[in-house]
C-alpha cells in the first residue's frame, strides 16, 4: 500500500506540474503579446507585416490634425536624416508616388512631429476624435517658462508635448512656442507622479529630455512614401541645430531670492545702463551672428545672467567668449561697420586675443577668445603699461542656449562651475569693487610680452 | 497564478481507472517504476526551473522598462497628488444663520461660509445661494436696503437663481427701510412669512428652496425705533437632492460642458445658466475684412467684480474681428469665480499674487499683466489694454484696425485710446471722427511695445509708491509731449463705478451719460489727417470756417450755440498760461461734461459737440490758434466759485478711473 501511495503522490505531483507548466507557457505567451514595448521589440520589428503599422498610423494621424486643420511638420530626426540623402530628388518630384516604402517603413516606437503652438487653437475636438480613431493619447503639461521670470503670476500650465498611440507605434508630437528673442521653445518631458511611466518607453524619444531652442524653421511640403507632410527645408541643418539645441532656464527662483538680499537698483543710471547694455549685447549678437561666429555670454554678463537674470547695473560692460577656433578676420571690420570701433587689441590669435570695441556712451564690449586645452581652458589678459600677461583657467565647457534680455544666447551649460573658476564660491555676493589682474580667483600671471612684439599685442585706440 | 490549485484535486479521479491498470501491468517492473519515479522528478526540477526563470525574466523586464521610462523624466518637483475630497454622500446640512445688529454669520456644516462683524460695513440683507446637490457655495450677495434701490437689486437677483437653489438671508443692522413691496413680495414667495411685516431694524434670518420647501425662519422684533431686535440664531436642516437633479440636461457639447461646469459652481450670471434657452457663450460675430489687429494680443486686467467681467467678456467676444485666442484676462489675486468666468468662454486667465496695497496693488497688477502679455506674445508690436468694467463696441477691432498704423508711424503719439472724456450724448456726434489730444484717457487702449519695454517698464512705479498707473503714464516725464488719438464717440463704455460693486446690471441704468457707439463697420474718416503736422493743417481749416459766436451770451445758455446743423463754432476763452484751466473748468462744469481735471485738449483746444454742430474752444492767449481771434472778440473768462474745487477733486478722478 506504501508503494501505491508513494506513486499516487508522485502521479498527482507529476500532473500537478504539467498543469503548471502549461499554465506557465500559456502566461508566457501572454505575457509576450501584452507588450509593445522596449524589451521584446526588437524580436518583434523582425517579424513581418509589422513594418506597414508604423506606416497606417502616420498616415491616421495625418488624417487627424489635416481634418482639424493643425499644421504640424516632420522633426523625426531618424527620418529626417533619410530623407537629407535623397533630398534632391524629393524637392525636384515633390507629388511622384513612391515605388517603395522607404521612410515611414523602418520599425520604430515613435515618429515626431512638430506643432507650432499659435497654429491651433487647443481643441479637445481634436483628441475626441483621436480617441474615435482608436488612439491613446497623452498629454504632458508644465508651467509656462514665458511666465516664469515673473513674480507672483500664476495660472496657466502649458501643454509641452503629446503622445498618440495606436497599435505598437507611437507617434510623438513636441509643442514649440514663440518666445521673447524670436525664437522657438520646447519643454522637457517630465512625467507626473500619477502618469503611465509604461505608456511608451518614454526614455526612447528624441526630444524632451532637456528643453530645446531652434530657429523658426522654414518649411517644405513634401511627399514621400505616399504621404503629404511638410518637413524643415533644411533637414540637415535642423538636424545640425538639434544635436546642440539643450536649453537651460534662466534660474528665476535663486534670481529673486537674490533681489530679496541685495535690492536692484532702480536708479535713473541703472535704468539707463541697463538699455545701453541691452541695445549693445542685441547689436554684437546681431554682428557675431552674421558672420557665423558662435559665442556665449562671458564674465560679468554671464554672472548677471546666472544670479539675477539681467545685467548687472554697476559692471559696466558687456562680456562676450569666443572660442579662438571660430575666430574671423572680418570681426573687426563688421563691428566697426555696426558703428563699434575698436578700442582695443590685446594679444593676437596665436595667444591670449582680447578685443573690446566702444560702444555707446563709454558702455564697452569685451571679446575674449578661449584657447583649448586638453583638461581645461582658458582666456588671456594684458596689461597695457606693463605688458604684463595673465590667464584665466576654466573647466572645460559646453554651450547651452538660454534666453536673455530678450534674445537667445549661449552660456555655457556648467555655468556655476563656470562661474565659480572666475568669481570664486563667494559669487553671489556683489562686489562693486573689481580688479580684473587680481580679484578673478582663476587668474594666473603668465610672463610678459617681448618689448619688440608690445606694437602688435598692445593696440589702444 | 493561482487559479491552477483547485484543478489538481480533481483530476486524479478521473483518472483513477486508467491507474489502476497501469498499476497492475507495472506491478512487478521494479526498474521501471525506479525508472518513472526518476522522470516524475525530473519533471518536477524542470518545471521548478523554468518557473524561477519565468519570474526573473518577469521582473527584470518590468525592472527595465520601470528604469526607462522613470529616469530622467520624473518631474523633479514633488507633486504628490492632494488626495481628493472624499465624495460626500451625506444628504443633510447642517445649516446655522445667524442675525444681530453687529454680526452675522453663516455656518454650512460647520464651516463658516459668511461671517461680517466689520464696523460700519456690510449693512442690509446678506443672501447666499448653495447649490442643493452638493452644498458648495455658489454665491453671496449682501444689499443694503436700507439704501433706495438696493432692493431692486436684489430682486434682480433672486430672479436670476435657478429653481432648487438653496437661499440662506440674513439682516445686519438694518435691512428694512428701502425694502419694498415687490422685494417683499418676491421674499413671500420664496416662502417667508415673516418678510412682509419686516420692519424697522428687525432682526431676521430664513433658509428655503427656490420654489420649494423652506428649511427655517426666525425673526426678533425691534422693540422700539432707537434699539434692534435681539440677536436670532437659525439652526435647521437642509436635505440635499441628486446630483441630476441640480442639472440642467444640456446636448453634450464641448460648449455646454463649459456652461455646465460654471453652472454648478456660481449662481446669478441669468440665463446663462437657463436649462430650457441658455443664452449662448460663443458669438463668432463677424470677421473683419483686411484686419489689422487680428494678432494684436489683448490683456484684460480684473480684479474680483466676476459680474462685471462677464459683462465684459461678453461685449468684447461679441465685437467684430475679435480673436478669442489673443485674449488673456489677468486677475489680481486668487478668485476662483473671476477664473470661471474665464474658462466659461474658453479663454486663458492668469492669476496673479497681490502686491502691495492700494492703487499700488494696481499699478503692480497692471505692470505683471503688460510684462506677461508681451513675453506671451512675443511678436506682438501692440497689446490692447483693457478693463473689466467696460463694454465693448462692437466696431472696436475695426476703429482699431484703421487706426493702428499711425501708431507705428507717428514718433509723436503715445496711444490709441478708444474712450473720449468729454464725449458725452450732448457733446459727441460722429463716430467716424477722430481727434489727437494731450491727455491720456485709457479705458481701452494700444499700447506701443516699444514704449513700454524701453520707457515704461524699467522705471514702472516700484511696490511701496502708492501711485495710480495712469496718473504716472500722464505724467510729462512719461508722456514726453506725446499725444493720444481717440474718437468723438467712445468705442468703450465705463459701467463700474467704485463703491457701487456688485450690482452692476442694475446701475448700468443710472449711468447714461457718456456716448458709446453701436454702428457696426464705421468707416472714419480722414484717418491720415491725424499725423502729427497734417492734424495742424487740418485744425487750421476748422478754425478758417468756423463761425465765430457771439461772446456776449453765456456760453452756458443753449441759446449761445445756433439752433443749426453741421456747422462749425468756434469761441474763445481765457487761458493766460498753458495750465490756466480756470475758465475751461467752469465752462466744462456748466457744459456737464467731465470737469474734475483737465481732458481732451490740444495744444488750448477742445473739440466736442453742441447741438449737432462742431464747437471748438480755443484758450487765449495760451494756445497757438489763438491768432484766429478776431481783435474785436474779448475772450470769456468765468469765474471760479469761491471754493477752490479743482485741487480737491482730482483724487477722486484717480479713485474713479481705477480698478
Amino acid at each position: 500500500m506504501q508503494k501505491i501511495n508513494k506513486n499516487v503522490v508522485l502521479a498527482l505531483l507529476s500532473l500537478t506540474s504539467l498543469v503548471f507548466l502549461l499554465f506557465q507557457l500559456y502566461y508566457y505567451r501572454f505575457y509576450l503579446s501584452q507588450k509593445n514595448g522596449a524589451v521584446f521589440s526588437k524580436v518583434r520589428g523582425s517579424q513581418s507585416g509589422e513594418d506597414s503599422t508604423r506606416w497606417h498610423v502616420v498616415r491616421k494621424f495625418l488624417g487627424l490634425i489635416s481634418s482639424h486643420n493643425i499644421p504640424v511638420y516632420l522633426i523625426d530626426p531618424l527620418i529626417l536624416g533619410l530623407i537629407d540623402k535623397d533630398i534632391e530628388q524629393i524637392r525636384s518630384s515633390p507629388d511622384g508616388p513612391s515605388p517603395e516604402c522607404k521612410y515611414f517603413c523602418a520599425p520604430r516606437d515613435f515618429t515626431t512631429f512638430a506643432l507650432l503652438d499659435k497654429t491651433w487653437k487647443h481643441e479637445v475636438g481634436l483628441f475626441r476624435t483621436a480617441e474615435k480613431m482608436g488612439f491613446q493619447w497623452l498629454k504632458i503639461i508644465n508651467k509656462d517658462p514665458r511666465l516664469d521670470g515673473m513674480d507672483d503670476l500664476s495660472g496657466i500650465e502649458i501643454p509641452l508635448h503629446y503622445i498618440f498611440k495606436l497599435a505598437s507605434h507611437a507617434i510623438h508630437l513636441v509643442v514649440f512656442y514663440e518666445r521673447s528673442g524670436n525664437y522657438l521653445w520646447h519643454g522637457p518631458l517630465r512625467l507626473k507622479q500619477h502618469m503611465d511611466r509604461k505608456f511608451v518607453p518614454f526614455r526612447k524619444l528624441h526630444f524632451g529630455r532637456y528643453p530645446g531652442a531652434y530657429e523658426k524653421p522654414e518649411l517644405l511640403l513634401v511627399s514621400i512614401d505616399d504621404l503629404k507632410v511638410q518637413i524643415p527645408k533644411n533637414p540637415s541643418s535642423f538636424l545640425e541645430e538639434m544635436s546642440h539645441s539643450r536649453f537651460l532656464e534662466c534660474r528665476y527662483r535663486e534670481a529673486r531670492a537674490f533681489f530679496q538680499l541685495y535690492p536692484d537698483d532702480a536708479s535713473l543710471d541703472a535704468v539707463e545702463f541697463r538699455k545701453k547694455a541691452k541695445s549693445l549685447l542685441h547689436l554684437a549678437a546681431l554682428t557675431l551672428n552674421s558672420l557665423g561666429v558662435k559665442f556665449w555670454l562671458s564674465s560679468g554678463t554671464c554672472l548677471g545672467w546666472y544670479r539675477q537674470c539681467n545685467v548687472i547695473p554697476h559692471s559696466k560692460d558687456v562680456d562676450l567668449g569666443v572660442f579662438i577656433r571660430d575666430y574671423k578676420a572680418d570681426i573687426i571690420p563688421a563691428f566697426q561697420k555696426a558703428g563699434l570701433p575698436l578700442k582695443h587689441k590685446f594679444g593676437k590669435v596665436e595667444d591670449s586675443l582680447e578685443l573690446s570695441f566702444q560702444g555707446e556712451d563709454d558702455v564697452k564690449l569685451d571679446i575674449f577668445f578661449f584657447y583649448e586645452e586638453d583638461d581645461h581652458i582658458w582666456n588671456g589678459g594684458t596689461q597695457a603699461k606693463s605688458g604684463k600677461k595673465f590667464k584665466y583657467l576654466f573647466p572645460k565647457f559646453t554651450l547651452c542656449w538660454t534666453e536673455f534680455v530678450e534674445l537667445k544666447v549661449h552660456v555655457p551649460c556648467e555655468t556655476r562651475q563656470y562661474v565659480e573658476a572666475n568669481y570664486g564660491p563667494d559669487w553671489k555676493v556683489p562686489v562693486k569693487m573689481w580688479d580684473w589682474k587680481s580679484s578673478p580667483s582663476n587668474v594666473q600671471y603668465n610672463g610678459v610680452w617681448p618689448v619688440d612684439e608690445w606694437d602688435d599685442v598692445i593696440q589702444i585706440y | 497564478m493561482d487559479e491552477w490549485k483547485p484543478n489538481p484535486t480533481v483530476k486524479p479521479h478521473k483518472k483513477r481507472s486508467w491507474y489502476l491498470a497501469w498499476k497492475y501491468k507495472l506491478m512487478n517492473q521494479r526498474a521501471l517504476r525506479k525508472l518513472c519515479q526518476t522522470g516524475a522528478v525530473l519533471f518536477l526540477l524542470v518545471t521548478v526551473i523554468v518557473n524561477i526563470k519565468l519570474i526573473l525574466d518577469t521582473r527584470k523586464a518590468a525592472y527595465e522598462e520601470e528604469e526607462e521610462s522613470a529616469q530622467d523624466y520624473d518631474d523633479e518637483m514633488l507633486n504628490v497628488e492632494v488626495p481628493r475630497h472624499p465624495v460626500s454622500n451625506k444628504k443633510v446640512l447642517d445649516v446655522e444663520v445667524y442675525s444681530s445688529r453687529s454680526k452675522v454669520y453663516v455656518a454650512v456644516d460647520g464651516t463658516t461660509v459668511l461671517e461680517d462683524e466689520a464696523r460700519e460695513q456690510g449693512r442690509g440683507i446678506h443672501v447666499i445661494v448653495l447649490n442643493q446637490a452638493t452644498g458648495h457655495v455658489m454665491a453671496k450677495r449682501v444689499f443694503d436696503t436700507y439704501s433706495p434701490h438696493e432692493d431692486e437689486a436684489m430682486v434682480l437677483f433672486l430672479n436670476m437663481v435657478a429653481r432648487g437653489r438653496i437661499l440662506i438671508f440674513t439682516i445686519k443692522d438694518e435691512g428694512s427701510f428701502h425694502l419694498k413691496d415687490t422685494a417683499k413680495n418676491v421674499l413671500k414667495s420664496l416662502g417667508s412669512q415673516v418678510a412682509p411685516f419686516l420692519s424697522w431694524r428687525d432682526m431676521w434670518t430664513f433658509v428655503g428652496k427656490k420654489g420649494g420647501e423652506v428649511y427655517g425662519e426666525k425673526h426678533a422684533k425691534s422693540p422700539a425705533l432707537s434699539t434692534w431686535g435681539d440677536p436670532v440664531l437659525l439652526k435647521t436642516e437642509v436635505h440635499l437632492t441628486s446630483v441630476e437633479d441640480a442639472e440642467c440636461h444640456w446636448p453634450d457639447t464641448e460648449l455646454n460642458r463649459r456652461r455646465k461646469r460654471f453652472c454648478s459652481k456660481v449662481e446669478g450670471y441669468g440665463s446663462v445658466c437657463s436649462c430650457k434657452d441658455p443664452t449662448p457663450i460663443e458669438f463668432n460675430p463677424d470677421p473683419l475684412k483686411d484686419n489689422k489687429v487680428f494678432n494684436v494680443p489683448v490683456a484684460v486686467i480684473a480684479g474680483n467684480r466676476p459680474n462685471y467681467l462677464y459683462r465684459m467678456l461678453r461685449s468684447l467676444l461679441s465685437a467684430q474681428g475679435v480673436n478669442p485666442q489673443m485674449i488673456t484676462v489677468f486677475i489680481d489675486g486668487y478668485y476662483e469665480e473671476p477664473m470661471d468666468v474665464v474658462e466659461l468662454f474658453g479663454l486663458s486667465g492668469i492669476q496673479h499674487t497681490p502686491i502691495s496695497i492700494k492703487n499700488a496693488r494696481v499699478s503692480q497688477h497692471y505692470k505683471a499683466s503688460l510684462t506677461a502679455t508681451f513675453n506671451l506674445f512675443p511678436d506682438a508690436k501692440f497689446a490692447v489694454v483693457l478693463e473689466e468694467d467696460l463694454d465693448i463696441s462692437v466696431d472696436f477691432f475695426s476703429f482699431l484696425s484703421q487706426s493702428i498704423h499711425l501708431l507705428e508711424e507717428d514718433e509723436s503719439l503715445y496711444c490709441i485710446s478708444a474712450w473720449n472724456d468729454q464725449g458725452y450724448e450732448h457733446t459727441a456726434e460722429d463716430p467716424s471722427l477722430l481727434y489727437r489730444v494731450e491727455t491720456m484717457p485709457g479705458l481701452g487702449w494700444v499700447l506701443r511695445k516699444s514704449l513700454y519695454k524701453d520707457e515704461l517698464e524699467p522705471k514702472w512705479p516700484t511696490p511701496e509708491k502708492l501711485w495710480d498707473w495712469d496718473m504716472w503714464m500722464r505724467m510729462p516725464e512719461q508722456r514726453k509731449g506725446r499725444e493720444c488719438i481717440i474718437p468723438d464717440i467712445s468705442r468703450s463704455y465705463h459701467f463700474g463705478i467704485v463703491g457701487l460693486n456688485m450690482n452692476g446690471y442694475f446701475h448700468e441704468a443710472y449711468f447714461k451719460k457718456h456716448k458709446f457707439n453701436t454702428v457696426p463697420n464705421v468707416q472714419l474718416k480722414n484717418v491720415e489727417s491725424l499725423r502729427k503736422d497734417a492734424y495742424e493743417t487740418e485744425i487750421h481749416r476748422l478754425l478758417g470756417e468756423a463761425e465765430v459766436l457771439d461772446h456776449s451770451k453765456n456760453p452756458c445758455e443753449d441759446s449761445f450755440v445756433p439752433d443749426t446743423e453741421g456747422r462749425v463754432y468756434v469761441m474763445f476763452i481765457r487761458m493766460e498760461q498753458e495750465a490756466d484751466f480756470t475758465t475751461w473748468t467752469q465752462l466744462a462744469k456748466c457744459l456737464h461734461i467731465w470737469d474734475l481735471d483737465v481732458r481732451g485738449n490740444h495744444k488750448g483746444l477742445w473739440r466736442l459737440f453742441r447741438k449737432k454742430n462742431h464747437f471748438l474752444v480755443v484758450g487765449v492767449p495760451a494756445s497757438p490758434y489763438s491768432s484766429k481771434k478776431p481783435s474785436s472778440v474779448t475772450p470769456i473768462y468765468m469765474e471760479p466759485p469761491a471754493k477752490e474745487e479743482g485741487a480737491v477733486a482730482v483724487p477722486a478722478v484717480a479713485a474713479a478711473e481705477q480698478t
